[in-house]
């Protein structure tokens, strides 16, 4: 009933504020675009340069082009656009006057904070759900290869949400500025996040160009340790799309571990503070 | 039975940030609050009213003492089933209509859909706002924002409600409107906490009250006690001969308002009924004996100027 009644009230805010036609206008725009750019002749083409580096075919054409779809750039795009989106939520709930009467009602704070978290993942587990849904149904109709590990990027994507969405959680209630808490989270996964992914790999690499102190290559595994992985997962999304094998998991673990660990220090300081 | 007992809390604020100053908000407050009563709950801005309310709805903790609802500490999330309330400066999304507004806050409330359809139209008739139930609360005047908050308050027909300037922005006849509202809530059993700065409206529906001043309790008990000056007794007679007047001002210490009135203090009940049984033997009709009341707002001025 609680969970219902903020996944209600926030569609609500996201409705009010044209957030949900913004949502869905941009993506049903992309939708169009793929539409026209698919066309047999691009699959024939992407399908006669594969058959002529491999035997791949179709299938490997088909992947590479859903690769592209869930790489990176858009990868970073979407999730930024809906961390944006949803960094007033917390905010705005603890206005005063509002907050008075949320915490006047049978809810515990914990359910509270939960409830929100839940229902902002919602939010954007459904606008993915119809963005690479819909992809996905396109590529398959077009090509004839229904590439299932594709729907799985829905659930990667919402999960790299999830974990980012945890720390604006947390910012949120630590500021109670959604601008800040924007800031903060767009740093912590752009230029943090993906130069710690950046630095990682080039340790694990034979090649040693540049050279580092001792000191600030311990630092810098140190904070790849304990940061959100949001790169490395994206990487994960890849692999199962392109059905290949995941080498380790360690960067899921430690990311969900990085959500669990904001989640709580949200909860705990919640449940002490005054308002 | 007690529906509310606080007993010594207290409340520290640090004055500033990574400072150890703290500034005292309540200051060992102690009362008891009993079941079916108008309580009032008085005081200078800053006395630390909501704060008070508050610390009982488990919106802030306090710093010391002991404060339980229905006989259950106020942490215990599930009392809130059986309260209500309106705080002041209450806010709602504003683009919500009044409707949403009440189902939002239902289903927080825990109330289910079908509860819902049953109650939300009944709760804002009552507070006269059905016809603007489907639209946009931006559209709101204060008055019925005020008027929706209350119906918020009591959609889950709450046996305690907490209301904070309830009246606050709300027109003479919107106030007795709610008046007549609070009124008929006590007559069901209801169980009501009223904070407010209107001492008139206080003084015409509390059965007791409670004054606040710097944090501090100053003064508890029924209104008829607090706005009870003394052994005061106003006599009103027909008319009074003068040897009779001279009488009642040597022997009865009175003062005397013209030849139908004249006030005296009285050391007991028995005094009273000397100069009754005086007058009557004299031939005197007695129109009324009262004993004299100051309004609650001049109590209330007194006693925080005493204070202060």
């Amino acid at each position: 009933m609680v969970l219902y009644a903020f996944i209600k009230g926030i569609f609500r805010e996201a409705l009010a504020k044209k957030i949900l036609l913004t949502i869905f206008g941009f993506f049903t725009l992309i939708i169009v675009l793929l539409i026209f750019a698919i066309t047999n002749s691009t699959v024939d083409g992407l399908q006669m340069m594969l058959e002529s580096k491999s035997e791949g075919g179709l299938k490997e054409a088909v992947m590479m082009l859903q690769s592209g779809i869930v790489s990176g750039i858009p990868m970073f795009m979407l999730i930024a656009s809906m961390l944006i989106i949803t960094s007033s939520f917390v905010p705005d709930m603890l206005k005063k006057g509002h907050i008075d009467l949320i915490l006047s009602k049978p809810i515990s704070r914990t359910k509270i904070i939960i409830g929100h978290f839940m229902a902002g993942i919602i939010l954007v587990f459904v606008s993915f759900l119809f963005l690479l849904g819909i992809i996905w149904l396109i590529v398959s109709l077009k090509t004839g290869y229904w590439n299932v590990n594709f729907l799985y990027s829905i659930l990667w994507f919402t999960l790299i949400f999830a974990v980012l969405y945890s720390a604006v959680i947390l910012i949120g209630i630590l500021s109670r500025s959604s601008i800040l808490t924007i800031i903060i989270n767009l740093l912590l996964f752009f230029p943090v996040s993906w130069l710690l992914y950046l630095a990682n790999r080039y340790f694990e690499s034979d090649q040693k160009g540049i050279v580092f102190g001792p000191v600030a290559e311990a630092l810098l595994k140190f904070l790849y340790q304990i940061l959100p992985k949001a790169w490395n997962m994206q990487d994960m999304c890849d692999a199962y799309v392109t059905h290949s094998a995941i080498t380790s998991y360690q960067p899921l673990i430690s990311s969900l571990l990085f959500m669990a660990v904001m989640l709580s220090v949200s909860i705990w300081y919640f449940n002490k503070k005054d308002y | 039975m007690n529906v509310i007992e606080i007993n010594g809390i207290t409340k520290n604020y640090p004055a500033k940030k990574f400072s150890g100053d703290k500034i005292k908000a309540l200051d060992n407050v102690s009362f008891k609050v009993g079941s079916g009563e108008i309580f009032g709950l008085l005081g200078p801005n800053g006395a630390g009213k909501t704060t008070l309310v508050k610390i009982l709805l488990g919106i802030t903790f306090s710093s010391a003492g002991k404060a339980t609802i229905f006989e259950k500490p106020v942490t215990d999330v599930n009392i809130k089933r059986k309260i209500g309330y309106l705080p002041e400066n209450h806010q709602y999304p504003n683009y919500l209509t009044g409707e949403q507004v009440i189902d939002y806050f239902g289903r927080l409330s825990g109330l289910s859909k079908s509860d819902l359809d049953k109650t939300t139209y009944k709760y804002l008739k009552i507070v006269g706002m059905d016809e603007w139930g489907t639209t946009k609360i931006k559209k709101y005047s204060k008055g019925m924002m005020q008027r929706l908050g209350l119906a918020q308050a009591m959609i889950s027909n709450p046996d305690l409600i907490f209301l904070d300037e309830p009246t606050d922005g709300v027109d003479p006849i919107g106030r007795k409107e709610i008046r007549d509202v609070l009124l008929e809530l006590k007559n069901q059993g209801k169980t009501i906490f009223l904070n407010s700065h209107l001492l008139s409206e206080i003084e015409l529906i509390c059965d007791r009250v409670a004054i606040l001043n710097k944090g501090a309790l100053i003064k508890e008990g029924s209104v008829e006690d607090i706005t009870t000056t003394g052994n005061r007794y106003i006599f009103n007679t027909s008319d009074l001969a003068d040897d009779m007047m001279n009488k009642l001002l040597m022997e009865y210490k009175s003062t005397v308002n013209g030849r139908n009135e004249f006030a005296c203090n009285v050391n007991s009940v028995e005094d009273v009924n000397k100069i009754i049984d005086y007058l009557r033997s004299s031939g005197i009709l007695i129109h009324g004996v009262n004993r004299e009341k100051s309004s609650l707002e001049s109590m209330f001025i007194n006693l925080i100027e005493q204070k202060n």
